[in-house]
């Protein structure tokens, strides 16, 4: 195998993308300049830009590093606080390009020219997602994505305020990639504690008048209880 | 400056490019590739071709299979998932009504 190969499977393991598919990649690429007869370089251009293009979309948990060097960056919020945070990023520079399928904002910042952008969140009535746009679209909001009832929209600022939207030094892309208020934890915890006295009850009770083993009995509520709390996860992120 | 309008112009359509070429069936990189060129599109390099099969993999429109070959290396077979043949549908109708208004506006133009 070629330095160029060699060069780029380093660079793709180094950005996070499983050896397997570097495995793979690399492979195809190979296959793909030993049929075209061109140099790999001439084909794909230089290892580290082609490297950057291509572990942006191969792997699966990308750093922050990864993220500001390709302008692209995927991230999620809680439902009491995604709108304030869409907007807090929008500033940045962030356009949301969709909302995934695990209802993560997948983003993308312009490395030459970033500009700021403004983000509204609508629930889908009656009316329907197209009437929702159209009612919407006078105004500069275009759909970015959609989560069941809920439709995102964003805006360039330079809609309303020209090219002084345009950010001059924006800061570096965020290194979380989940942000969680104080509602939610509020709210999980809650749900915890209620959860916690069910079992107990129950436990009390089973114990009391059934030959289950107590032992047993509490490996399966915990069981429960974690099961439960993931659920309220997927009710206000993924579900909603 | 004639070369970068039209790299342009295929930046906005290679992805719907890429699907409408893998309508018939599976192909791999480079197929695809000359496939586009013999379509008069211009010789698509990897460098651009490959970041955006991986996007529309990444979106649920391609799937793929890496199967190793007896002789030589092994490569990446791309096919449509049923959301890519939703997507081409769909997109590649919103297109084609785009090429036809500028095709009007072109036409009339010329000839006003």
């Amino acid at each position: 195998m070629s330095d160029y190969f060699d060069e780029l499977a380093r660079l793709l393991r180094e950005a996070g993308v499983p050896r397997e598919r570097v495995d793979a990649t690399v492979g195809d690429l190979a296959a793909y300049v030993a049929e075209s007869g061109t140099a790999p370089e001439e084909e794909f251009g230089p290892a580290a830009a082609f490297a950057r293009t291509l572990g942006a979309g191969a792997a699966p948990a990308e750093s922050a590093e990864s993220a500001s060097e390709g302008g692209r960056w995927v991230w999620t919020a809680d439902i009491f606080i995604d709108e304030q945070r869409l907007n807090e990023f929008g500033a940045q520079g962030w356009e949301v390009e969709t909302v995934d399928k695990r209802g993560m904002f997948v983003s993308r910042r312009d490395a030459e020219r970033p500009q700021r952008w403004e983000y509204r969140r609508e629930v889908v009535g009656r009316e329907g997602r197209r009437a929702l746009a159209e009612r919407l679209a006078p105004d500069g909001w275009e759909p970015c994505g959609s989560w069941v009832h809920y439709e995102y929209f964003k805006r360039p600022a330079a809609a309303s305020v020209g090219p002084a939207a345009e950010i001059t030094a924006p800061p570096p892309a965020p290194a979380a990639r989940m942000f969680l208020s104080r509602r939610f934890y509020a709210l999980a915890a809650a749900l915890f504690a209620v959860i916690a006295a069910v079992v107990a009850g129950v436990g009390v009770v089973l114990t009391a008048v059934t030959p289950i083993k107590g032992a047993h009995f509490w490996t399966g509520a915990a069981i429960g209880a974690l099961a439960a709390l993931g659920a309220l996860w997927l009710m206000l992120r993924r579900l909603r | 400056m004639a070369t970068d309008r039209r790299a342009n112009w295929l930046k906005g359509v290679l992805d719907l490019l890429v699907l409408a070429g893998l309508a018939e069936g599976e192909s791999y990189g480079y197929e695809i590739s000359k496939t586009l060129a013999e379509a008069g599109l211009g010789q698509i390099k990897g460098g651009t071709l490959y970041p955006v099969l991986n996007r529309l993999e990444e979106a649920g429109l391609l799937a793929a299979e890496f199967r190793v070959t007896e002789r030589g290396p092994g490569r990446r077979y791309y096919r449509l998932t049923d959301q890519g043949h939703e997507t081409l549908r769909e997109q590649g109708e919103l297109w084609l009504a785009f090429a036809d208004s500028v095709r009007a506006v072109l036409t009339k133009g010329k000839t006003g």
